[in-house]
C-alpha cells in the first residue's frame, strides 16, 4: 500500500484549486477567483481525479492509519464543525440566510502522514432568520500541516438545504438596495448593548458570510473563529449587476481569544450568492474601537 | 435611518409664501414630514426633509424668496442623542429601588455600584457589601455577602465579569444576586441552603476592564495594568492564579489576551479573592461565569491528568445542564476545562480545586458564536433564568453533600 499512498503525495504539489494563503496572512488576491464551486452542491476542493481518490480511498481503510473516533464534546470535533460552518456559510449564506452549528452527533479523525489530519462529522446546523434546523450534514474536513496557514479542505453535504428558500427575500433586497438614490452606510453592528435596526440585519448577514469565506481561509486546528463585530459597511459602485460593499470586520478566535480586524470586499447578488472579491488584515490598532456610550461615564 | 436628513424650520411672510407651501406639501414623491404644517404667516412651518430631498426643497424655498433655517442638521445623530438622554433619564429614575431596576438591560459600573447599595439598604438582614480590595486603577472590588448568621459558614462563591466584555455575565450577576433576595424564604432549596450556608457574589470581577469597556473598546478583555517594558497594558485575570502558572496554556506576551502577568496573583483583582478566599477558608463551591460558548466546565485547564473527582464533577455537570436546558431547550457542552475547550494555565478554578475547593466550576453563557460578546440584552433574563436553574443544581448538591 506505501507507494499507491507515495504516488499520491508525490501528485499533490500539483493540485491548486482554491485560492490560499500561501505567504502570509495578509491578503488575499483575487480571493475567490480560483475556486470552483458548482451551485447546488458543494464538491471536494480537492481536485483529485479517480486515481488519486481511489488512491486516498484505500488509505483510508488501511489499518496503519485507523480512525480515531472523537467525543463530540470535545474541541477537535468542535474546531472541526465550526470549519464546515463556515464553508456551508460561504457557498450557501445570504443577507437571509446564516448557519450555525446546531449540535455535533458523530466525529471521528484520521492522520494522514505527511499530508495532515482529516476529520469526518456528522452534524446539524440551524438557519439564524428561519431557526429552521437542517439536521443531516456531513463534512469532511482536511486540515494540511503546512508550515504556513493553508485553508482546509472541505467536502461538505447537508440533505434539505435547499429547503430553506429566502430568493423572494434576496430579490426583493436587491431591488430595494439597486433603486435607492444614495449608497448605503452603516457602521457598528450590533451596537454595544447587541442591538441591530431592523434594515440592518441583512447587511450584518451579508458580513457574516463574507466572513466565513475568511475565516474558512484562516482556520486549523488550533483555531476556533466566529464574527465578533461589523464595524462599518458601506456600498461601493458597482457597473455590473452585483452589488458591491466594503466591509471592515472584527473576528473573534476563541482559542487565542485576540480580536483581528479584516478589511473585505463582496460582492452579491441574488443569483450568484455572496463573494470575496478581495481582504486583508488590518494591523491591531488601526480603528477606533467600538465604545458603548459616546459620553463619558 | 435619518441619516443626514435635515428639520427645517421655515418662515412664511406672507398668505402667497404659505400657499406655495401648502403646494410643496402635495408633493409626494419628496416624503415631506411636516412637524408644524404651513398655516399662517404669524407661525414657522417645521418640516423633516429626507436628505434625497433636500437639495430641491431648498431650490424651491430660494427660488421663491421664502426664509428659512437649518434646525435639525443631521436627524440621525439628534435620534441617537435623544436615545441616550432617554435611556440616562431612565436609568436614572431607576435608581430608586431594585424592583424597578431595569434587569433586561445592560448597565454601567456606577450603576451597578448604586444598585449594590441599594439591594444592601432594602434587604440588611440578608445582604451585605464587603470590599475586598482595589482594583489597579483603584477601583474599589465589592463582593455581595448573603447569609441568615453564624460564623464562618461552609460557603458558595459565584463571580461574573472577570472578562470585561463577556457583559451577560454581570448583567446575570446582578439579576441572580437579586433573585437570591427574592427568593430566601420562598425557594424551599434556597431558603435551606441560606439557613446553612453563606453564598457571596462578586458581579464586577474587573472594575478597570469593565469601565474600558463602556468608554474606550467594547471587546477588551483583560484587567488595566500596565506592563513595564512594553506599551501594552493588561492581565488576563483567567491566566494569572498560581497553578500550572508559567506552563502552556498562557501566554508571556504582554500584548496577548492570555497574558499570564509577570507572576501569579500579580493582578490585585485576582490577588483579592485569594486573600479573601484563604482567610475564610470554609468555601465549598466555587463558580466562575464566562461567556460565550454555552459550556459548563470542571478542572483542569492546565493538564491532562483528571481530577480526583472527575466522575462526580462530570456527572453534576451533566445534572446541571440539563436543568439548565429545561426552560429554554438552550443546549450546554461539558466536560474539563482542557479537553472541551483548550489547554489554559493559571486559571481559576484549577486553583480553587486544588485549595481543596470540590465543586469549582466555569461557566460560559450564551450564545455560540453568533453575537459572540454582544449578546443582545433582550437575552439577558432568559440567559440568567436558565443559568440560575445550573447554578441551583450545583449549589444543592453541594449543600447535600457536606465534607
Amino acid at each position: 500500500m506505501r507507494w499507491t499512498l507515495w504516488i499520491v503525495l508525490g501528485l499533490f504539489p500539483l493540485i491548486d484549486g482554491h485560492p490560499t494563503l500561501k505567504t502570509d496572512q495578509n491578503s488575499l488576491e483575487t480571493a475567490d477567483a480560483a475556486l470552483n464551486h458548482q451551485n447546488g452542491s458543494l464538491n471536494s476542493v480537492l481536485h483529485l481525479d479517480d486515481t488519486e481518490k481511489a488512491a486516498l480511498e484505500t488509505t483510508r481503510n488501511d489499518p496503519a492509519f485507523p480512525m480515531k473516533e472523537l467525543n463530540t464534546s470535545h474541541y477537535p470535533a468542535t474546531r472541526a464543525a465550526k470549519v464546515a460552518q463556515h464553508y456551508l456559510n460561504y457557498h450557501h449564506g445570504s443577507p437571509f440566510k446564516w448557519f450555525m452549528v446546531h449540535a455535533v452527533k458523530k466525529a471521528s479523525s484520521e492522520d494522514i502522514p505527511e499530508v495532515g489530519k482529516k476529520y469526518h462529522i456528522q452534524f446539524s446546523v440551524q438557519e439564524q432568520a428561519t431557526k429552521e434546523i437542517v439536521g443531516n450534514c456531513t463534512a469532511e474536513i482536511l486540515f494540511r500541516h503546512t508550515e504556513v496557514q493553508s485553508a482546509p479542505e472541505v467536502n461538505c453535504t447537508c440533505d434539505d438545504l435547499l429547503k430553506i428558500k429566502t430568493s423572494d427575500a434576496d430579490h426583493a433586497l436587491y431591488h430595494h438596495i439597486k433603486h435607492q438614490p444614495e449608497p448605503m452606510t452603516g457602521m457598528d453592528i450590533p451596537d454595544s448593548h447587541g442591538n441591530i435596526p431592523k434594515e440592518m440585519e441583512p447587511f450584518w448577514y451579508l458580513g457574516g458570510i463574507g466572513a466565513s469565506f475568511i475565516m474558512w481561509q484562516q482556520s486549523n486546528e488550533s483555531t476556533l473563529y466566529n464574527m465578533a463585530h461589523v464595524h462599518s459597511v458601506k456600498q461601493l459602485n458597482s457597473e455590473n449587476d452585483l452589488l458591491a460593499f466594503e466591509y471592515v470586520v472584527l473576528l473573534h478566535d476563541m482559542v487565542s481569544q485576540e480580536i483581528i480586524h479584516w478589511h473585505m470586499q463582496v460582492a452579491w447578488n441574488p443569483t450568484q450568492g455572496v463573494k470575496v472579491t478581495q481582504c486583508h488584515l488590518l494591523p491591531k490598532g488601526t480603528l477606533k474601537q467600538p465604545s458603548a456610550e459616546k459620553h463619558k461615564i | 435611518m435619518y441619516s443626514r436628513d435635515q428639520v427645517l424650520r421655515i418662515a412664511a411672510k406672507d398668505v402667497e409664501q404659505i400657499t406655495l407651501l401648502k403646494d410643496l406639501e402635495e408633493l409626494e414623491h419628496l416624503e415631506l414630514d411636516f412637524w408644524k404644517g404651513p398655516t399662517h404667516p404669524d407661525f414657522p412651518t417645521d418640516v423633516h426633509v429626507p436628505f434625497a430631498s433636500l437639495q430641491a426643497v431648498k431650490v424651491f424655498l430660494e427660488s421663491n424668496n421664502i426664509q428659512y433655517s437649518i434646525m435639525i442638521e443631521d436627524l440621525q445623530s439628534m435620534v441617537e442623542e435623544e436615545k441616550i438622554q432617554i435611556s440616562r433619564s431612565r436609568s436614572t429614575e431607576q435608581m430608586r429601588n431594585t424592583n424597578s431596576f431595569d434587569y433586561a438591560s445592560y448597565h454601567t459600573l456606577d450603576e451597578i455600584y448604586s444598585w449594590m447599595d441599594m439591594l444592601v439598604s432594602e434587604q440588611s438582614n440578608l445582604v451585605s457589601k464587603i470590599h475586598i480590595g482595589s482594583t489597579f486603577e483603584n477601583h474599589p472590588i465589592y463582593v455581595l455577602k448573603f447569609s441568615t448568621g453564624g460564623t464562618k459558614r461552609p460557603a458558595i462563591w459565584i463571580d461574573t465579569g472577570i472578562h470585561s466584555r463577556e457583559w451577560v455575565t454581570q448583567a446575570s450577576g446582578i439579576w441572580m444576586a437579586k433573585k437570591l433576595a427574592t427568593d430566601y424564604g420562598k425557594d424551599a432549596i434556597i431558603t435551606s441552603i441560606l439557613n446553612e450556608m453563606d453564598i457571596f457574589i462578586e458581579i464586577v470581577t474587573n472594575p478597570d476592564g469593565f469601565y474600558f469597556t463602556h468608554t474606550q473598546n467594547r471587546m477588551w478583555r483583560k484587567t488595566r495594568s500596565t506592563n513595564s517594558g512594553s506599551s501594552c497594558v493588561g492581565v488576563d485575570p483567567n491566566r494569572n492564579w498560581d497553578v500550572g502558572f508559567g506552563g502552556a496554556g498562557a501566554s508571556s506576551n504582554p500584548c496577548s489576551e492570555t497574558y499570564r502577568g509577570s507572576h501569579a496573583n500579580s493582578e490585585s483583582e485576582v490577588k483579592s479573592i485569594v486573600d479573601f478566599v484563604k482567610s475564610h477558608g470554609n468555601f465549598k463551591a466555587f463558580i466562575s461565569i464566562h461567556s460565550y460558548s454555552q459550556m459548563l466546565l470542571y478542572p483542569y485547564g492546565y493538564t491532562k491528568t483528571p481530577v480526583a473527582d472527575q466522575q462526580e464533577l462530570h456527572n453534576l455537570a451533566k445534572k446541571a445542564t440539563d436543568a439548565l436546558s429545561t426552560l429554554y431547550g438552550t443546549s450546554y457542552r461539558y466536560g474539563n476545562i482542557i479537553d472541551t475547550i483548550y489547554q489554559s494555565s493559571g486559571c481559576t478554578i484549577d486553583w480553587t480545586y486544588n485549595q481543596g475547593i470540590k465543586y469549582s466550576y466555569t461557566f460560559e453563557l450564551r450564545d455560540t458564536g453568533r453575537y459572540g460578546f454582544i449578546l443582545p440584552a433582550n437575552q439577558i433574563i432568559p440567559t440568567a433564568q436558565e443559568t440560575w436553574l445550573a447554578v441551583k443544581t450545583i449549589m444543592e448538591h453541594t449543600y447535600n453533600n457536606p465534607y
